[in-house]
């Protein structure tokens, strides 16, 4: 029964992975990618290591909890650190429809409400 | 017990999205662009190396997943902060005038 549990885990974690690395080759932008990168990579590796962890010994149960744990703590601040540099380099929005709020980077359309304020004036 | 024949399949499946993830390192357009698909590869490292300690049944692999997993965090995180503001230690503001 355990084993069932684990294989379902491994296939579950593979395709979540496969999406992930999917969304990495064909999203069209960095802001895109990492919603690809920070959400799916990381429940596939989650559900992957769990699968592991599953009809293993103790040691290979506190490392995977130790993994876990630390990648769920540090893969959001990372993947927050990326995006913020990608937007003071005014990296371009190239998804269709991408709406910047602060209407700062050029070839995104602004926020509908805005028009176009703060052209680069309050950075 | 454990069917080794899903964990084999995973093993090779995750080698041919690790390929797939360092092509699109090297086909990148942006410097962004190319962070996160090494934090990406760094996470299917860890996966791997999740399955072949439960293929094997030892934990040695798992000690090298827990480091990568510090290391990556560190290092993504030190290449983020230098693309933004090329100072990846201080607050860009912090100096005086």
């Amino acid at each position: 029964m355990s084993g069932i549990i684990a294989d379902v885990l491994v296939v579950l974690g593979l395709a979540t992975m496969t999406l992930g690395v999917y969304g990495i080759v064909r999203f069209p932008d960095v802001y895109t990618q990492l919603h690809a990168s920070g959400k799916a990579a990381f429940l596939g590796v989650s559900a992957l290591l769990v699968a592991a962890a599953i009809g293993g010994g103790p040691e290979i149960v506190s490392r995977v909890v130790l993994t876990v744990v630390l990648l769920a703590l540090t893969t959001p601040v990372a993947a927050h650190a990326i995006a913020q540099a990608a937007y003071h380099r005014r990296e371009p929005m190239r998804s269709p429809g991408a709406l910047d709020e602060t209407a700062t980077i050029p070839g995104s359309t602004p926020s509908p409400g805005e028009g176009h304020v703060g052209d680069a004036a309050g950075d | 017990m454990r069917n080794d024949l899903v964990f084999f399949a995973g093993i090779a499946w995750l080698a041919v999205l690790l390929a797939v993830t360092i092509a699109a390192i090297g086909r990148a357009r942006t410097t962004a662009e190319r962070l996160v698909a090494l934090d990406t590869a760094v996470l299917i490292l860890i996966g791997l190396l999740g399955l072949v300690a439960a293929e094997n049944r030892r934990s040695y692999a798992l000690d090298a997943a827990l480091a990568l997993a510090l290391l990556s965090f560190v290092a993504t995180l030190a290449g983020a902060r230098y693309l933004g503001d090329r100072r990846p230690f201080d607050q860009p503001d912090e100096e005086g005038p």
